[in-house]
């Protein structure tokens, strides 16, 4: 994200005399010159220089109040005061011009009915068209100013969303339920109290659990050997919480190995079958996971034998509607995942996505 | 009650934590007499029946029946202890009332206080603590979303022992006089038959009437038992159940209930 997207606007935008401004004043007074030059009986130079110097006045005027007082009262808005000024220095800077141009003359140009009338006509086209040009030139930049605030806004909200989303997958990923973790670590401290030569190779499998849900920022994609190594740790952890009613076997063939798997995707569904399928019954039950490769696609299955779908229990889906999300950012609609009540009881959970190997 | 030896039970599904629960109890509190062990709720209901121990620990997460369940069932025959690995809600509510509670891994000094308190009580013959309400509370809380009113378990008598058998488990309800005799699938699926104390009329009212159905004036079938219905001459039809021999009539009144779906 670059500062500058985000960075309030500067509060002298223009300068001055910016060229862009000045491009709009030469325009502006070649226009009047050529209108007038037809009924003009002086000097081309004359004609041009009182409006140049006209012009440069109000733009001069226009630029100061642009910036100039900081603060202004609430009940007087800096476009109207930009205006107000345009309008008051016209006269001024007429005035000014034909005081200027007829500096040699031995009478005052006021005393002169011709250049009178010129003076007033130049006050008059400028009254008419430099308050206008003035509003325009406001709007232009109000327009502008709105435009680059809402695209900044967009970029920052399309930003947002993004980091929120990247968040919450990083958050979603790194779950570990603390009701998991205090209940693990009771029964190894049993082991290790009773002196229990498992406890080394629980505690082991503990570990790799917990270093696997914790965020892997720079690995969008784990290969099936990592993902079920995960599995078998938590399986191994949970068959030393409740060995009568936990069994548990993981059938995959050595060449899918190297296969690439959402991290995490496995073990959803693994975690899913324990807590919602062999966790709630007396029984327990067996945990099945099974990974082929047919037609170019990785099939995973993870078949239990507990309790079933039960549609009281609050919270089963949390975690597969949230790989499901996952599976569609990765892979579009090439993914699916299914859950199917099996019989006489128990829950099949089917994972399919593109077959991808190496380095992706 | 000072003369007599202390009795518990303890009810966890993970076997190393009762062992865990075991050895510290036997640090903290040497003459205390451990008698039972239970796996579930159920199992704790039908020890405690069976055993009558002084003081009951239960792990509050237990399939099928949970420990906050099986307390209800118990009531204030016991002192009950709850044991909890961390689980904001459940600390929560246990921290507001006055329910004994140990927290998972359990630490020495903690269970020390908790002991203490138990020794004082039987040792005073005080009797429990009124906790019945706090329990109803916190079952309340804990069950939040399963549909509370219909009933889950039944406490039934089987010859002289007490089971607790889960409403799934059950076949038929048959009406006899005052009690109520189920026919139930027991220990690895084997038809068993038990009597209970309440009257068919008052449990009807407590199923879920999506399962269980009324097809005789004294019969409650579980739909989910049923394997097939074939229908006889005259308006007359018969209910074959998965795992019984039995046939069951169903009355003319009931038969819609079986109309092709």
């Amino acid at each position: 994200m670059t500062a500058n997207v985000t960075s309030p606007p500067s509060r002298n935008p223009f300068p001055i005399f910016g060229w862009r401004r000045l491009r709009v004043l030469l325009i502006a007074c070649a226009v009047l010159t050529v209108l007038m030059t037809p009924a003009w009986q002086g000097s081309y130079f004359e004609l041009v220089f009182r409006w140049m110097f006209i012009g440069s006045i109000c733009l001069l005027i226009f630029g100061v109040f642009e910036r100039w007082p900081k603060r202004l009262p609430r009940w007087i808005a800096r476009w109207v005061l930009q205006v107000i000024g345009i309008v008051v220095i016209i006269p001024i800077a007429a005035w000014l011009a034909y005081v200027l141009t007829t500096q040699g003359n031995p009478v005052p140009f006021w005393h002169d009915k011709q250049r009178l009338a010129g003076f007033g006509m130049f006050t008059f086209m400028s009254l008419l068209i430099a308050p206008w040009m003035a509003v325009a030139a406001l709007i232009g930049q109000i327009n502008g100013k709105a435009q680059r605030q809402a695209l900044a806004f967009e970029l920052e909200r399309s930003e947002l969303e993004r980091k929120a989303i990247d968040a919450r997958l990083r958050l979603l990923q790194a779950q570990v339920e603390p009701h998991f973790l205090f209940n693990t670590l009771a029964n190894i401290r049993e082991l290790v109290d009773s002196g229990s030569p498992q406890a080394s190779a629980v505690l082991s499998s503990l570990i790799a659990y917990l270093r696997a849900a914790v965020p892997r920022l720079h690995e969008p994609a784990t290969t099936l050997r990592q993902e079920l190594e995960l599995v078998r740790a938590y399986l191994d952890v949970m068959h030393m919480r409740i060995p009568d009613r936990l069994q548990f076997i993981v059938h995959a063939d050595d060449s899918l190995m190297t296969l690439h798997c959402p991290p995490m995707s496995v073990l959803t569904l693994v975690e899913n079958a324990v807590c919602h399928g062999i966790d709630p019954s007396e029984t327990g039950g067996r945990v099945e996971v099974r990974v082929v490769e047919a037609n170019g696609r990785c099939r995973i299955q993870v078949v239990d034998t507990g309790i079933g779908l039960q549609d009281t229990i609050e919270g089963l889906g949390t975690g597969l509607s949230t790989l499901r999300e996952r599976l569609q950012l990765m892979f579009g609609d090439a993914a699916q995942l299914r859950l199917i009540s099996i019989q006489p009881r128990g829950v099949s959970a089917e994972l399919e996505f593109p077959a991808r190997r190496g380095v992706p | 009650m000072s003369a007599r030896i202390p009795t518990a039970m303890i009810a966890d599904d993970e076997p190393l934590l009762r062992r865990a629960l075991r050895r510290m109890l036997g640090q903290v509190w040497p003459e205390l007499e451990i008698v039972a062990d239970a796996r579930n709720g159920r199992e704790a209901v039908e020890q405690f029946e069976a055993l009558r121990p002084d003081v009951c620990f239960l792990d509050v997460q237990m399939p099928g029946l949970s420990g906050v369940e099986a307390a209800r069932f118990i009531g204030h025959r016991a002192q009950l202890v709850f044991v909890t690995a961390f689980d904001r809600y459940a600390v929560e509510a246990f921290a507001q009332g006055l329910l004994d509670y140990l927290v998972k891994p359990v630490e020495v000094e903690r269970s020390a206080e908790t002991v203490a308190r138990l020794r004082e009580r039987l040792r005073a013959s005080q009797g429990t603590i009124d906790t019945e309400a706090l329990v109803e509370q916190l079952a309340e809380r804990m069950l939040k979303g399963s549909a509370p009113s219909t009933l889950r378990w039944i406490r039934a008598s089987v010859g002289s022992v007490v089971r607790m058998i889960s409403v799934d488990e059950i076949d038929i309800l048959r009406s006899d006089e005052k009690y109520t005799r189920i026919a139930w699938r027991g220990d690895a699926g084997k038809p068993a038959d038990a009597l209970i104390r309440t009257p068919l009329r008052e449990l009807m009212a407590q199923l879920d009437p999506a399962h269980f159905i009324l097809v005789h004036r004294a019969v409650v079938v579980n739909q989910r038992a049923i394997s097939h219905v074939i229908r006889g001459g005259n308006e007359t039809a018969t209910i074959h159940l998965r795992s019984r021999d039995e046939v069951l009539p169903v009355m003319r009144n009931y038969l819609h209930l079986f109309k092709q779906m």
